[in-house]
């Protein structure tokens, strides 16, 4: 479900699992890290096809199978550092909605497009599971206090609410204009100097330092992982029409 | 020679004014060796509760003088690092002070420039005067400024803000926090800055002195490892053949 092409200077990679709202599953989210590691463009654009941009991870494959939930959560936290990783520029065209694991992609953008109407958020608790493999990315993107209350609090925001938090940084009108503006925006990013672009990136990713606490995210997430809450609140969820 | 920084005190107001009209207060090794000078005076000025800093004429600080650090000449004798040593060792003093620092950006504010703003603990603008970190639009690395961008927007809108580059108006550097207040038209300038420094030289010195030293803590502001290591990113950066053919090209030099 992971689809690759260079568009100029800028590649793209898309999530193309529509009917499924774009759900991750351990197979893609392991193609999803290898498809950002092997990025050399001087820009990329993270994107989804279909309705929405990425629902979260596909807990219907979770409910079932013990081994995805905690592959996607490692997965995830890759995912994350490996867009960070990039010499060049990440940015995410996050339509329609960028939900749980798919709104915590958004750690790995150094810019969101998202159109007004877009709904995101990280409504996991509700689950069972904890969003603290987010944690140390959220945190430097939107500071500390809504970082606080969009992890704790299962509710959604809009794109406007979220521009306003710092979550999103370019809204559109519709959910039709966010790919252009973000392909438009990353070939920019990609006609800078790449050796200033790059070394401005590592020097933010060093003082920034969100990798360091990257491995105690994913263990405080890792916890929970198939123990008798995070079962019995991910079945009823599945359960759920 | 006239100093390239002027320093007066009125009562508990101090006024530190960049004075290099004639390159926009862009800083040279001699401007900032004047900073240098004129902070240190300060430091020890108990009397002093509000610094405010601004530029002569139109500007508030073009940046860098990119004249010294594009050249063959002062890259062979290091010129562009100790220039850089400069600025990131000036931010840790500025920042340093016992006293309130209020940026009065009264016109142009770029790269370096932006970043002296960005040092100080308020910065107060008029809705066009042009501010940002244009450096990789130039081929070079904001390193120096990055950290005290970071401290005063957070993470994710630093980010955004360097890499883009460009340069935004006064509006805008509002919106994005890089300024705390922001007046309609240049004539307002003076108002708004003696209104916020009057307002500020009301609160004990002791407990501005005691606040301003745990902010500095709590952030890391003096975290002085992290400052001059980010000069040797910048003047690694610098020194490749890309950034000098750009900047040569730039400055009518030839590549």
């Amino acid at each position: 479900m992971i689809v690759r092409e260079h568009r100029g200077g800028v590649a793209l990679i898309r999530l193309s699992r529509p009917d499924q709202r774009n759900a991750l599953t351990p197979g893609a989210m392991a193609d999803l890290v290898r498809a950002v590691r092997e990025t050399t463009a001087g820009s990329l654009v993270l994107a989804g096809d279909g309705p929405v941009f990425c629902a979260g991870f596909d807990l219907k494959r979770c409910a079932e199978d013990a081994g995805a939930m905690p592959a996607l959560l490692r997965g995830l936290s890759e995912a994350v550092i490996a867009l960070r990783a990039l010499p060049g520029p990440v940015v995410v065209a996050a339509h329609g909605a960028a939900i749980a694991g798919g709104c915590a992609l958004l750690g790995g953008a150094d810019v969101v497009v998202a159109d007004r109407g877009c709904r995101l958020g990280y409504p996991v608790v509700r689950i069972g599971v904890s969003p603290a493999v987010s944690a140390p990315f959220l945190r430097g993107a939107v500071g500390d206090g809504p970082a606080r209350a969009g992890m704790l609090d299962p509710g959604l925001v809009s794109g406007d609410e979220a521009a306003r938090l710092g979550l999103v940084h370019e809204l559109v009108e519709s959910p039709d204009l966010v790919m252009p503006r973000a392909l438009e925006l990353a070939a920019a990013l990609a006609a800078k100097p790449p050796w200033a672009v790059a070394a401005t990136r590592a020097w933010l990713r060093e003082i920034e330092d969100a990798e360091a606490g990257a491995e105690r995210g994913l263990a405080a997430s890792m916890s929970l992982v198939n123990g008798e809450e995070e079962r019995r609140l991910l079945a009823a969820a599945v359960r759920r029409p | 020679m006239p100093g390239l920084v002027q320093l007066e005190v009125a009562g508990r107001i101090a006024t530190l004014t960049l004075h290099r009209p004639e390159a926009r207060n862009a800083l040279s090794l001699d401007l900032l060796a004047d900073l240098h000078a004129r902070v240190d005076e300060l430091a020890a000025r108990a009397d002093v509760t509000v610094l405010v800093v601004t530029g002569a004429g139109k500007a508030f600080c073009a940046g860098m003088d990119l004249k010294a650090v594009g050249s063959e000449d002062g890259l062979r004798h290091g010129l562009h690092r100790r220039l850089l040593q400069s600025l990131a060792d000036f931010a840790l003093k500025l920042r340093g002070l016992p006293m309130v620092s209020v940026a009065r950006v009264n016109g142009a504010a770029i790269g370096g420039g932006c970043g002296l703003a960005t040092v100080c603990d308020l910065a107060v603008t008029h809705c066009d005067s042009k501010m940002g970190f244009p450096e990789v639009d130039l081929g070079v690395c904001p390193a120096v400024v990055a950290p005290w961008l970071v401290r005063k927007i957070g993470a994710g809108r630093a980010r955004r803000v360097l890499l883009c580059g460009g340069v935004m108006s006064g509006q805008r550097a509002w919106e994005l926090g890089i300024v705390d207040r922001v007046v309609p038209t240049p004539a307002d300038l003076d108002g708004a800055v003696a209104e916020v420094a009057g307002r500020l030289a009301t609160g004990g010195p002791g407990a501005v002195r005691a606040t301003k030293a745990l902010l500095n803590d709590l952030d890391g502001s003096l975290d002085a490892a992290t400052a001059r290591r980010g000069a040797e990113v910048s003047a690694g950066v610098l020194e490749t053949p890309e950034a000098q053919a750009m900047l040569r090209a730039r400055l009518g030099g030839g590549a």
